[in-house]
């Protein structure tokens, strides 16, 4: 079974990784790395991307004539996906531990030096083969 | 240049109201029929990377690690979330060339035939963290 993790972030959030202190974001890196490794070497890893800010997000729908009709705003609460990985794994309790791993990746804390350091939520769902037969 | 084009939906009974599930049957076959031809088009112009759906927004859980690194789960989200339903990451020379796929892909047809022009999220695939951070 193929389960996508997925990472997301407001603008807010995105605001606060760009503030990081260089050595906080090499570990985040660092752990992501490591993190990516260990799935290939056990056989879960399917893939994994990294976005761009959402800074560089475009919106786009066809006009009438099917030409692109781009637009660059978002809702201040939209949540921009981050990042994702592909996993193929026997269920979802097994999805939902590396989904854990992912979360706990080291960061600083969220509310300054001696804050809570809240894990990031990761939102797990399967990733299906096709539409159902009936529909095709 | 990598670029991902995202389908979103919102899941609330509204909008699930009106999803293509609701859809007549030869409506939403002429819509997969759509999006099957249209992703054999982008493999034959050697611009398909992957495309992937995902499983209604009802399966969706968030995870978190406990304190002890045991997976907390929950699967109540807000009314307003956008769940990601779909996406296709293509590799383009420009990401004007992606905002033409992206706009192929929101004419996909919904009910009647008639094109949906649904927004479709692009933003480029980052090859990695940058070098001076590794």
């Amino acid at each position: 079974m193929k389960y996508m993790l997925l990472m997301t972030g407001t603008k807010a959030d995105f605001d606060w990784y760009a503030r990081w202190p260089k050595q906080d974001l090499q570990a985040h890196f660092a752990f992501m790395h490591a993190f990516s490794m260990e799935l290939k070497d056990s056989g879960a890893f399917v893939a994994a991307e990294g976005l761009a800010f959402p800074d560089q997000a475009k919106l786009v729908r066809a006009g009438s004539d099917g030409t692109p009709i781009t637009d660059g705003v978002f809702p201040e609460a939209k949540e921009f996906l981050a990042g994702y990985w592909i996993v193929d794994v026997e269920s979802p309790e097994e999805a939902y531990k590396i989904a854990a791993r992912a979360s706990a990746a080291p960061h600083p804390p969220r509310h300054g030096p001696g804050g809570p350091a809240e894990n990031q939520p990761i939102e797990v769902r399967q990733v299906m083969s096709g539409p159902p037969e009936e529909l095709l | 240049m990598k670029f991902i084009l995202m389908m979103g939906m919102k899941a609330g009974k509204e909008s699930m109201s009106k999803g293509i599930m609701s859809w007549p049957k030869q409506d939403i076959q002429a819509h997969i029929g759509f999006m099957m031809a249209f992703n054999k088009q982008l493999k034959e112009a050697g611009e398909l990377v992957s495309a992937e759906g995902l499983a209604w927004p009802d399966q969706a859980k968030l995870v978190r690690a406990g304190e002890d690194g045991i997976p907390i789960t929950d699967g109540v989200f807000p009314e307003s979330k956008e769940f990601l339903i779909g996406y296709w990451i293509i590799d383009v020379e420009s990401p004007e060339r992606a905002y033409q796929v992206a706009a192929r892909a929101s004419s996909a047809p919904g009910p009647g035939g008639a094109p949906l022009n649904m927004p479709i999220e692009v933003r480029q695939v980052m090859s990695g963290p940058p070098e001076e951070l590794q």
